[in-house]
């Protein structure tokens, strides 16, 4: 029967055999990148003719990559203290409020998360065209913390759902002002959605690409955008290192917010 | 004398509907109160006032005379244990006790002793390293009454603490608040819905029915003289025969049974001028039975006999068609061999029989 | 809510439903608490004398309601009415949109590449998904890997990936020739078959963990009755398998197809500007030419295809939406 992997014949290859090729396909291209940005050829040959680490060594050495990288790092870090705040505040009201419209207003802070990026771009763009603040880190962080917001709202909204609230209540009882009893008591208990909500916000911002081409200027930009402005004019390696950087970053995080999350599970 | 603690008139209303009519009551000093009632009663609400997380629409509470409504619930050095463990998870036993002084500034010495004389009282020496998922319910609720007494507070309200937790285990730890209010002398007020748990608990008992307390009074006088018919209902078993007041003197009243039936003298509850059918009430081991005809007798028909250990149930039915439960001791001669449909004659005592109108 | 979730009815009073009065009386109540705003501070708390300005719970959504509103609301609408008053007041712009034939071809090329990705990552996603929800853990664990690993690694990077091995010279290519199965090196960068390409690569796991979900749930019960019926495997397959997973197939579908036509990067990178998008033909008109009207108006069509397919979904499905791993 079909639920039963032994039980389905012929048809357990054929499962298989599309499942292994696919995550060969999934895989290879990032390894492939890897491999790459190891490699001599400057037109991407592959197999490489040597190998190198002259890339990275023009990447870490070419002051405008250092730059991209360090605006991105600052611009995703203030992303992420914003997008947890206001985040975490605005969960306190949507989980303990009681107002009519509660349930639209979540959907309205979800809803930058379903459209389409490209149009809050343009809209973005053209409203800070206005507000003087295209090209600035101010536009920036706005921007990105639009898109982030939801991720942190749904990870805050989650965990404090799942938080007793009669815990604080005892707090309170126990002598501690309600902020007090939020802060000693609520926040440690909702650390993991706390903890999500910083992640994500973090990669959102990090890794986050249409936004950051028309909040761009010459002189501001993050690491994505100097991939895509590299990427438009050829396909030298130095990109294959950068990005080969990013997707170790990327992976070093998921690989703490799963040692966190296990941490705190036991 | 001022009394220790007073609730005056409170009356919660939450727009149109009203949770909490007019509730009055003092309670003395070291005294163990109960509020008892069915879901809905208004008894949770009330006690929720006290410790400050709703606001009364009319009405005070009075602790040795000055009202507490002023001020909010984190200043007002209320003790709570609550339903549901409310042990702060990430933080150990002993933290957790601790939480209360450290909020007061008292020192690490003091705090330390204080912490470690708490567990003694609620007999978990050496837990303070736990932590409150290792723990079972029932030691994590004697750990939150630790926590709500550390501080001393004058009054230690409980709500229905026991109530997630199984029969034996509440057995024991009804024990265990019983020798701890002995031995701390702090004032308790409980709520629960089990009329068992508040009559082995309680000093008094204020029975709630639909936001206001019908009767106060210890258990004995609850089940003796019950002063509503919902309160007769509510405390211990009753029997309820219908019957009709013919005359009525000082709050005694001679009725009439269905079948005829003449009772003098029994207190009565209600106002014969507007209504003079109601019920008589009476409590099982109260009444007897018999297969001879005596004085005073209530023909009826056995039903049921029900083994009990220490006693059985006889169920019967009066030609009315009302059922009327009697409990007699085990051993009772008049029930031995008796089998279904036997017809007897019921005797009661009068002396213990209400009139409700 | 803790003791106020706890039981609601000890709190607010309700009549033990007795007679029709006390339920009607009853649903009244519940009502009331619904709306009515307790008089309390966001946590069951009041400090003394203060009273509401704002419903409870309010206040501590106020920054991010703002922030959606300023950053979000206000300048898509404002967009979006431009595309009605740029240069002149009126429909011209969408006139011009929807008439000309070069655009109309975009429109062609995303819907039709959005289709294409959406069916091919769902015939390769159905299998997979199947697959890993009857493996044992353990290789099952190693393929989920694989799958998150993928979401999460940089866009950019993994469209240069493809765009590495899909050129001319590239290492797909010489592989096909090595092997001698084609003679002359395919074009697949710079054009649709590119983007196809990529977007599949990109869109697979957006169907295959939803759709894993969706068979997990299914009752191996269910299968097993099916074959006590006398149904063979593929009648299993057809009238029971199927049908039962085809909830979350259309679901992961349309959210493919949504995502695949407001997509910006890969196409743009794979397909070059003779191929465009509906997406780089929006950032077009606001960048290279500055046409605001017709920037707003594009973007309108994409918003009002995005929104109604949301709202089939909705009417289909309730809530679903995005799925938190």
């Amino acid at each position: 029967m079909l639920l039963n992997l032994n039980s389905l014949g012929a048809w357990k290859w054929i499962l298989l055999a599309i499942t292994g090729a696919t995550s060969v396909f999934l895989l290879l291209p990032i390894l492939f990148i890897a491999a790459l940005s190891f490699g001599s050829s400057q037109w991407l040959i592959f197999p490489p003719p040597s190998w190198t680490l002259k890339w990275y060594q023009d990447l870490l050495a070419d002051p405008r990559w250092l730059e991209a990288a360090w605006t991105s790092f600052r611009i995703a870090l203030m992303v992420t203290v914003l997008s947890v705040l206001i985040g975490l505040v605005a969960s306190f009201g949507l989980v303990r409020g009681r107002f009519v419209g509660r349930v639209a207003l979540r959907a309205l802070f979800m809803t930058p998360m379903i459209l389409p990026v490209v149009v809050l771009a343009v809209a973005l763009y053209a409203f800070f065209l206005r507000l003087g603040l295209n090209g600035t880190t101010a536009g920036f962080v706005i921007a990105h913390l639009v898109v982030a917001l939801p991720f942190s709202i749904l990870a805050l909204t989650g965990a404090l759902e799942g938080f007793d609230k009669s815990i604080e209540d005892a707090a309170v009882l126990c002598g501690a002002s309600p902020l007090k009893a939020k802060i000693l008591i609520t926040l440690p208990s909702i650390s993991h959605g706390l903890f999500s909500a910083a992640i994500f916000s973090f990669l959102t911002s990090w890794d986050e690409v249409v936004l950051a081409i028309f909040m761009a200027s010459p002189t501001l930009q993050t690491l994505p955008v100097k991939i895509w402005a590299t990427l438009r004019q050829d396909l030298t390696p130095v990109i294959a290192a950068a990005s080969t950087l990013l997707i170790v970053v990327t992976m070093l995080l998921m690989l703490i917010a799963a040692a966190v999350k296990k941490g705190m599970k036991a | 004398m001022t009394p220790f603690l007073e609730i005056r008139g409170i009356r919660k209303q939450y727009g149109p509907v009203v949770a909490v009519h007019d509730v009055n009551l003092t309670v003395d000093h070291g005294e163990f109160l109960t509020f008892l009632g069915p879901s809905g009663s208004g008894k949770s609400t009330t006690l929720y006032i006290l410790a400050g997380f709703e606001r009364p629409t009319r009405g005070d509470i009075l602790l040795n005379g000055k009202t507490i409504l002023d001020t909010p619930s984190h200043q007002r050095n209320i003790g709570m244990v609550f339903q549901r463990y409310t042990l702060f998870p990430h933080l150990s036993v002993g933290d957790n006790i601790a939480f209360p002084l450290k909020v007061r500034g008292w020192s690490k010495a003091a705090i330390t002793e204080r912490v470690r004389q708490m567990l003694t009282l609620v007999r978990l020496e050496g837990f303070e390293d736990r932590k409150p998922a290792a723990m079972s319910g029932g030691q994590q609720q004697r750990v939150a009454l630790a926590r709500a007494l550390a501080y001393d507070p004058p009054v230690l309200l409980m709500d229905e603490p026991l109530s997630a937790l199984d029969k034996k285990l509440r057995e024991e730890i009804q024990h265990e608040i019983r020798r701890i209010h002995q031995q701390t002398e702090v004032t308790i007020l409980y709520v629960t819905h089990d009329q068992e748990e508040a009559l082995r608990l309680s000093d008094r008992i204020a029975v709630f029915s639909h936001g206001v307390i019908d009767q106060i009074g210890t258990g004995e006088q609850l089940y003796a003289d019950p002063a509503t018919r919902f309160v007769a209902e509510f405390i211990g078993d009753s029997d309820f025969l219908p019957c009709r007041v013919v005359e009525q003197v000082n709050g005694r009243a001679r009725i009439a049974l269905n079948d005829g039936l003449i009772v003098s003298d029994i207190p009565l509850h209600g106002n014969s001028a507007r209504k003079t059918d109601g019920m008589l009430m009476l409590r099982p081991e109260r009444l007897s039975l018999s297969t001879k005809k005596t004085e005073m007798a209530l023909p009826a028909t056995v039903e049921d006999i029900t083994f009990l250990g220490t006693h059985v149930n006889v169920a019967t039915r009066t030609a009315d068609g009302t059922a009327v439960s009697v409990r007699l001791p085990f051993g009772h001669q008049a029930i031995s061999g008796i089998p279904r449909g036997t017809g007897v004659w019921l005797t009661f005592d009068a002396n213990a029989a209400h009139v409700f109108l | 809510m803790g003791w106020l979730q706890d039981t609601p009815s000890a709190m607010i009073g309700e009549a033990p439903a007795k007679s029709g009065r006390d339920r009607r009386a009853n649903r009244r109540l519940r009502k009331v608490m619904a709306m009515v705003s307790l008089a309390e501070t966001a946590d069951g708390r009041q400090a003394p004398h203060r009273r509401r300005l704002l419903p409870r719970g309010l206040a501590p959504t106020l920054p991010a309601l703002v922030l959606v509103l300023v950053f979000f609301v206000l300048p898509v609408l404002a967009l979006l009415t431009r595309s009605f008053t740029e240069p002149v007041l009126g429909l011209q712009n969408y006139i011009d949109l929807l008439g000309s034939s070069t655009y109309l071809k975009i429109f062609f090329n995303t819907f039709f590449v959005s289709a294409l990705v959406t069916a091919i990552s769902l015939t390769i996603g159905f299998p997979v998904a199947w697959a890993l929800a009857i493996m044992p853990k353990r290789q099952a664990n190693i393929v989920f890997a694989i799958i998150l690993l993928s979401m999460w690694t940089n866009l950019l990077a993994r469209t240069y990936a493809w765009m590495v091995l899909l050129q001319r010279t590239g290492v797909i290519n010489k592989t096909l020739m090595g092997l001698g199965l084609i003679d002359q090196p395919l074009v697949m960068v710079n054009n649709l078959v590119g983007v196809t390409i990529g977007m599949t690569y990109i869109m697979l796991p957006f169907i295959i963990i939803p759709l894993y979900g969706v068979i997990r749930k299914i009752d191996p019960a269910i299968l097993q009755a099916a074959a006590l019926c006398g149904a063979t495997r593929i009648q299993a397959f057809i009238h029971v398998l199927l049908p039962l997973a085809a909830p979350g197939m259309i679901a992961g579908a349309l959210m493919v197809f949504v995502m695949s036509l407001g997509y910006f990067v890969t196409p743009s990178l794979l397909g070059g500007t003779a191929n465009m998008m509906l997406a780089e033909l929006i950032a077009q008109f606001v960048q290279s030419l500055v046409n605001w009207g017709m920037g707003g108006a594009a973007a309108l069509v994409l918003l009002v295809i995005t929104l109604s397919l949301y709202a089939v979904q909705l009417r289909l499905f309730g809530v679903a939406g995005q799925e938190k791993h």
